[in-house]
């Protein structure tokens, strides 16, 4: 079964980025500008095997909506990474703590987030990569 | 005495940027205009504010060529699409983002990273902030400055 | 580029690291080249060429610039998982007696894969034993790199875990720098694999990984040929994804044993090749001088 993404970050350019990575790896996508949108996409029904958070943005910032998936049972299996220009190693941590499960610094490269999903077992077609 | 990011650490940080999102075949070339490479008429800038454990600004100025030019790149569009204005300010507004968060890094924290702010023409400061470092640069043959400033 | 450019430049890098670049290579000569030649000031790639030719800095920036580097923390994962997994445990196994690993990163780059494995060890390696990993390259501007043991941000992104990155390594400046107990694990040595050998020793397993592939047939047999003596007799050999699949000629293919763990391929020196490895016989398609790879 195909798997899906959700990206979740203010700027419509790194949104762009992010996109063109991740359907290249054959993930369907939705996205999101702030942590609330993607939130309400989730509780309308877009279930997503893998989430891309900035940190830093309106209405609800990402560190806030790990911690709100993590709160949530049925959400247990999706796979969280943060994609963040905040690059203090207490900030990594701090996320890690609340429930991310990778953490990728921008900038990054196209391969730093293939490398960074098959580390994490997704390829984006279900099969473990 | 200020606590000031060092210019060769913002040098490094924005090379990084470029080199990561707008390729490295054209390079980063450093540039010393002193007076500032570009009129205020066909300049962006754009800025984000770090407050806490250290507190200053970051600046991008550039030429509207450049910003047009890099916006085509982070969104994959070619010279026949057309561009809208919250599309440049979007693209522009990610660079001083990423850029930003890397000097706050650097400087004592733990501090917090605004949004970014993004204007068409040069960037005005306050008059209480001094400008602490800068990094003049061309990309093709385009202008960009990065600036630290922080309260004198 | 004129074709005398890339001539001059092509030949200068083979005679340095035996690294091939064919005629129809031009264009990744030229992107490579592209940026060294705009900060030095040159109008075009034949100036620069030109310079080069002079000078030995930018001679060695462009050699720096031509040998692919490119490299990445647990790179493609599958071997590193197969070491965890089987190699470790075997190793572990037999060297009870001595409690000692040695491991070789042949063509070591940056430093990722021997600061990788040694991540898998301090995690895995039970107390009382001690290893030695050994990082060889030819570019002595990437064995500084290892001792420096220092990564932007943009390499650190590449296959780093998180988890990893916040336990072995600390932020320097806009960098990040391996623990020095991890960094006192990895030492570094100048090695031309073209070229016979130093007294190196053996070792449990030696990563020769990625560089294969830019050298022509006879330096790749006369590499897996000399290489077979530094892998201890119960130990593995690991080639790049892409490696594993060379045409060997028989008495090289003879030499070794190929074992499938999990999704990688490793090498292991076969038992009955045991008598050939001091006097390796020559293969009647090879001319004898070109046994060991070697170059004039
Ligand atoms: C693509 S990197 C591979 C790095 C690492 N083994 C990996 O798999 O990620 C190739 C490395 O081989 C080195 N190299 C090229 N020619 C060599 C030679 N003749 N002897 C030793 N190293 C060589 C280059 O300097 C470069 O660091």
């Amino acid at each position: 079964m195909t798997q899906r993404a959700m990206i979740i970050d203010d700027s419509r350019a790194m949104r762009s980025i992010l996109r063109r990575i991740i359907t290249g790896l054959d993930f369907e996508t939705a996205e999101a500008g702030h942590g609330q949108e993607a939130l309400d996409l989730m509780e309308a029904g877009f279930a997503p095997d893998l989430c891309l958070i900035d940190w830093n943005m309106p209405v609800m910032d990402g560190y806030t909506f790990i911690t709100e998936v993590r709160k949530r049972p049925e959400w247990r299996n999706v796979t969280l990474m943060m994609v963040t220009t905040e690059s203090e190693q207490g900030q990594i941590v701090k996320a890690l703590a609340a429930g991310a499960h990778e953490y990728v610094i921008k900038p990054f490269t196209p391969d730093a987030i293939v490398e960074k999903l098959e580390l994490l077992g997704l390829s984006g077609k279900g099969i473990p990569a | 005495m200020t606590i000031a990011p060092e210019m060769t650490d913002v040098h490094a940080i924005v090379e990084q940027v470029w080199s990561s999102f707008l390729g490295d075949e054209e390079p980063l070339l450093p540039a010393y205009d002193a007076d500032g490479p570009f009129g205020a008429d066909d300049a962006w800038s754009s800025a984000v504010s770090i407050h806490g454990g250290w507190t200053g600004t970051v600046t991008i100025e550039l030429s509207k060529n450049l910003a047009f030019s890099l916006t085509r790149l982070m969104m994959a569009m070619d010279e026949s699409e057309a561009l809208d204005d919250a599309e440049v300010a979007d693209a522009v507004g990610e660079l001083v983002n990423m850029v930003g968060g890397n000097i706050k890094s650097l400087m004592p924290g733990p501090s917090a990273l605004t949004l970014p702010v993004v204007a068409a023409g040069r960037a005005a400061h306050s008059s209480d902030l001094r400008e602490v470092s800068r990094f003049d640069a061309r990309w093709a043959g385009e202008p960009v400055r990065v600036s630290v400033h922080s309260p004198s | 580029m004129a074709p005398a450019s890339f001539e001059l430049i092509a030949s200068l890098v083979l005679r340095e690291t035996s690294i091939i670049y064919e005629p129809r290579k031009e264009y990744l000569v030229e992107a490579r080249l592209h940026p060294l030649s705009v900060q030095a000031g040159c109008s075009s790639i034949d100036e620069y060429v030109q310079l080069v030719m002079r000078n030995p800095v930018e001679r060695q920036k462009s050699i720096d610039a031509l040998t692919i580097n490119e490299t990445s923390w647990f790179r493609d994962n599958a071997p590193y998982q197969a070491f965890t997994e089987t190699m470790l445990p075997a190793l572990l196994a037999a060297r009870a007696d001595r409690r000692r690993l040695s491991i070789w990163s042949a063509a070591c780059s940056s430093g990722q894969e021997a600061y990788s494995i040694a991540m898998l060890l301090d995690q895995h390696l039970p107390p009382g034993w001690t290893v030695d990993i050994l990082a060889t390259d030819v570019s002595t501007a990437m064995l500084s790199r290892v001792q420096n043991a220092r990564y932007s941000q943009v390499e650190m992104n590449r296959g780093m875990p998180a988890t990893s990155l916040v336990k072995y390594f600390n932020r320097a400046g806009t960098e990040w720098e391996v623990v020095p107990s991890l960094r006192s694990l990895v030492r570094t040595r100048h090695l031309n694999l073209a070229e016979p050998f130093p007294m190196i020793g053996t070792f449990d397993l030696v990563l020769l990984r990625n560089v294969l592939i830019y050298f022509d047939q006879p330096t790749r047999h006369g590499i897996l040929r000399r290489i077979h003596p530094h892998v201890a007799s119960d130990g593995y050999l690991l080639l790049g994804s892409s490696e594993t699949t060379l045409d060997l000629p028989a008495d090289l293919n003879a030499m070794w044993d190929r074992e499938q763990i999990g999704r990688v391929q490793a090498h292991r020196p076969a038992t009955q090749a045991a008598s050939t490895i001091a006097v390796p016989r020559p293969h009647p398609h090879i001319a004898s001088g070109s046994l060991t790879g070697a170059r004039p």
